[in-house]
């Protein structure tokens, strides 16, 4: 006997990103994901993100990892508080880990930065109640990174370009990435940035803040 | 791996909710978006049932396209080739439409009860 259920595989995921979300909007919270290959820089974007903000403001991250505690060691010294979420082997963040990270804490931050594991492919699927989602490309990588990975891309509200410092060095062709990032995603927001110099950050900042 | 799981988990809780049945095939919807790889699934899904009291348990994958819709003429259409514009009009004014399903869209059950009551006959008191 067939039994029709029409139902979503990751479901109780996205119930609990549900509540997260939630959540979320009655602290006025601006939760944001990042997405991308390892190295691309996240942490390092973050890390220049938390040195834009007055550390009065109640901004706060949650940084996951297979192993170790390095990232929030780094991302600590800014004086923000910073929750280490280490997966253990998985390969993406889920919702229940950043519920469980947020224990505990004042429920009532402005900006959440949520760095999600290193991987271009299974955090797509995990909804984390965010309200925007990030994707970084670094200009050492492939500008056909879009086209490999378009769920990713496409399910990304912004695209942030970094290591743009690097230009000069490397081969990357900037105008071929972002149109295959529009291809896959039309609207996608693009900002360039390189977290070594600086250049870029303040719309990063602008964009950031237009959010909340 | 986790997706796979997630999987079983619903295919269990299906059969738990009917005593005595058993579930020997999960019908599941993966869209092109999705970021799944039915094949990557398929292989996950069968290292999990496999030595387990769900075996033997068999999957039927239905993939479904990347697909947008025109905002200027209505037209729902495939995306090949990463191609965004409509390709009855040629406008770029387009919206996601399907390809990010992720979905078990039905199991098979058989019910070992039924059987039994064929071959026994009537109840008598």
């Amino acid at each position: 006997m067939r039994v029709p259920l029409e139902r979503k595989v990751l479901n109780e995921n996205d119930r609990i990103a549900g509540r997260l979300r939630e959540r979320y909007k009655s602290y006025g919270t601006f939760c944001l994901n990042l997405i991308s290959s390892p190295g691309s820089g996240k942490t390092a974007l973050l890390e220049r993100t938390l040195g834009l903000f007055d550390p009065a403001r109640r901004v706060a991250v949650v940084t996951g990892d297979i192993q170790t505690d390095n990232d929030a060691r780094r991302l600590a010294r800014f004086g923000f508080p910073v929750r280490q979420i280490t997966t253990g082997g998985a390969c993406h963040l889920d919702a229940g880990m950043v519920e469980r990270a947020l224990v505990e804490w004042p429920e009532d931050f402005e900006i959440l930065f949520v760095e999600n594991v290193g991987n271009l492919v299974c955090p797509t699927s995990y909804d984390l109640g965010e309200e925007a989602r990030a994707v970084l490309l670094s200009v050492t990588e492939g500008e056909d990174k879009p086209l490999k990975y378009p769920a990713t891309f496409h399910h990304a509200d912004v695209m942030v370009l970094n290591k743009i410092d690097l230009l000069p060095y490397v081969p990357f062709k900037v105008d071929l990435a972002l149109e295959n990032a529009r291809r896959v995603q039309p609207g996608i927001e693009i900002l360039q940035v390189s977290c070594t110099t600086g250049e870029g950050l303040d719309g990063w900042r602008a964009w950031i803040e237009a959010h909340l | 791996m986790s997706i796979a799981a997630a999987v079983l988990d619903a295919v269990r809780a299906e059969a738990g909710r009917r005593p005595g049945s058993r579930v020997s095939r999960a019908g599941l919807r993966i869209g092109e978006l999705s970021g799944v790889q039915a094949d990557s699934l398929r292989f996950c899904l069968e290292a999990l049932v496999s030595g387990t009291d769900m075996e033997p348990l068999a999957f039927d994958f239905e993939l479904l396209p990347w697909t947008r819709k025109c905002k200027q003429c209505g037209q729902t259409f495939r995306v090949v080739d990463y191609q965004p514009a409509c390709p009855a009009c040629g406008s770029h004014d387009t919206e996601a439409a399907g390809g990010d399903e992720m979905e078990l869209s039905y199991v098979e059950v058989e019910e070992p009860d039924a059987r039994a009551a064929g071959t026994e006959g009537p109840q008598r008191e």
